[in-house]
């Protein structure tokens, strides 16, 4: 059980063990113990699975700024420059710009590997939502700890399995559904599960495309958030896909949309992959 | 902004805005959504590719394609919010084909408009290579308060696309950029690379990067290289100058170099003003 109650003990997040740290002003630390769950074909840790410590960490700092009032995030995105092989990842983050109604925070990831160079960076803008008269009360932020542990590693299978996700019922497509195992404090879908589903749809299809057999992985992530996701199934369609052989790389653009919901597009996704 | 912004206009508003969009020629032309529809208009731009402009990857400098996006983009964010207007806040580019023949026609969409923000889904075709696709992109502007700025303009909105020049400027000359290698790349702030905010065009601030991310990846190195991704963050608007970009390497992957750049308005007690994250291949 972490903050105001979120997420509860039986979420993605617990089972992934992550243990969160806001103690360090003016950065915000989480890490996240690996396990062989997580990795990709690469023997790194998913590019989403990165996505979501990442959002985690932004998620909390941007909490903390924007008191009494609440925000959500608009877009994130996320390099990966080498595989993260290590045991365990961290993210740090901190706030690069504070406005009245957007806040930008960078976050770098590194792994007991890196030798003080991060595995990946990302920078995430989110949008500041005004506490009104008639809203549910603000965050007591007393009352929140400084550090907290989600949970501990319970994943038994790996976590695209325990999500669910699996083709679609169209060529380039996944589907995941959407239950409180994966809702975040507002009931949406929560935005690096977005990233992950996104992600694995494109670089199947960036691999198909190159016609390769060595594995592809997704390493760049650009994820404009446009509405919750909130019914399922969460399906991710890969619409635009280039490769370069040349360069054993390619690129999906993805639409994320909520099939419950009158196929309301939750995200696009534009993301690259390749092989190291 | 809309009729001040005419790059072939001589208005007096000139002093403060256009020279930047004009320097990589470029037309936009609004494209209303069908009868009866209440979804926002969609804009078309097209860019010719001047030989000057070309990077070692045969095309237009990424730089070029990202303020032609940024003009496009921008221009239909805000003709989305009248009578308010927008700033660039974000812009994300991917490109997948650098040997380009142009001109390059940019698309633009509204994918979503919200009360603080407008978000634009970008398409890059090579019409010269028959509309092979060249780059994707994202869009997300912030909405402000015009002030006393004049926005009137005619609708469907047109601005035509400039002559080619006699004799073309170097871009490094053009957009002030100090000769140099290493990473650290300096940019002058002449009131020509002034947007009609009297900010820094967020367009130069691109090409500052991309510059800026080459330099830092050949390292001094006589070797053609060619930016394929970038992906910018305007955090404070730059109106003093001297601007410093400052890069540095996050990893080298085989599909490219992978820099984070930060710009600091030197004169402006070295603000942080735009972090990017910039993919630079060696050719």
């Amino acid at each position: 059980m972490a903050l105001g109650g979120y997420p509860p003990e039986l979420h993605f997040l617990a089972d992934l063990g992550i243990e969160l740290d806001a103690g360090h002003h003016p950065h915000t630390v989480a890490r996240l113990p690996v396990t062989p769950h997580l990795l990709g074909l690469d023997g790194g840790v998913h590019a989403g699975v990165l996505a979501t410590l990442v959002d985690i960490v932004g998620g909390s700092i941007a909490m903390r700024a924007v008191h009494p009032d609440w925000m959500v995030t608009a877009d994130m995105s996320l390099q990966v420059v080498r595989p993260a092989v290590g045991q365990v990842v961290e993210a740090r983050g901190s706030i690069l710009r504070q406005g009245r109604t957007t806040l930008v925070v960078e976050v770098e990831v590194f792994d007991e590997t890196s030798d003080d160079r991060p595995v990946a960076w990302s920078v995430l803008s989110f949008a500041v939502l005004p506490l009104a008269n008639g809203d549910r009360a603000a965050v007591d932020l007393q009352s929140l700890p400084s550090s907290t542990v989600f949970g501990i590693p319970g994943l038994d299978q790996h976590l695209l399995d325990v999500l669910s996700i699996a083709s679609g019922d169209q060529p380039d497509t996944l589907a995941m559904p959407i239950d409180q195992y994966v809702r975040n404090s507002i009931g949406a879908v929560q935005g690096g599960v977005v990233a992950l589903l996104a992600e694995v749809a494109a670089a199947r299809a960036v691999a198909a495309s190159l016609q390769t057999a060595a594995p592809v992985v997704s390493t760049d992530l650009q994820i404009t958030y446009l509405a919750t996701g909130r019914i399922g199934p969460l399906v991710a369609r890969v619409r635009s896909v280039t490769a370069d052989p040349a360069s054993a790389s390619g690129r999906g653009i993805v639409d994320l949309v909520d099939t419950g919901a009158d196929d309301r597009l939750a995200a696009v996704v534009a993301v690259g992959a390749m092989t190291w | 902004m809309v009729t001040r912004h005419d790059p072939v206009d001589d208005q007096p508003t000139r002093r403060q805005g256009g020279q930047v969009g004009a320097y990589f020629r470029g037309e936009r032309r609004e494209v209303p959504p069908p009868d009866g529809s209440d979804q926002p208009s969609s804009m078309v731009g097209r860019v010719a590719i001047d030989d000057h402009q070309r990077s070692a990857g045969g095309g237009l400098i990424t730089a070029g394609l990202v303020t032609c996006i940024d003009s496009v983009g921008g221009f239909l964010s805000g003709l989305t919010v009248l009578p308010r207007w927008i700033v660039t806040s974000s812009l994300a580019v991917q490109v997948v084909r650098l040997d380009q023949l142009g001109p390059l026609r940019v698309e633009v969409r509204v994918l979503r408009k919200g009360r603080n923000s407008v978000v634009g889904a970008v398409n890059v075709v090579d019409e010269g290579a028959g509309d092979l696709e060249v780059a994707t992109g994202m869009i997300t502007s912030a909405v402000l308060d015009p002030r006393s700025m004049s926005l009137e303009s005619e609708r469907p909105a047109v601005i035509p696309m400039p002559p080619p020049v006699a004799e073309p400027v170097p871009l490094e000359t053009f957009f002030g950029i100090e000769p140099g290698t290493g990473r650290t790349t300096r940019l002058l702030l002449d009131d020509r690379l002034r947007n009609p905010w009297g900010i820094l065009h967020g367009g130069a601030v691109a090409t500052l990067v991309d510059v800026a991310a080459c330099r830092a990846v050949a390292d001094g190195r006589a070797v053609p290289v060619a930016t394929t991704a970038i992906d910018l963050h305007y955090l404070a608007p730059i109106r003093v100058g001297p601007v410093e970009a400052r890069v540095s390497v996050l990893g080298r992957r085989p599909d490219g170099t992978v820099a984070r750049v930060a710009v600091h308005d030197l004169g402006n007690g070295d603000r942080l003003s735009v972090v990017a994250s910039v993919t630079v291949r060696e050719l």
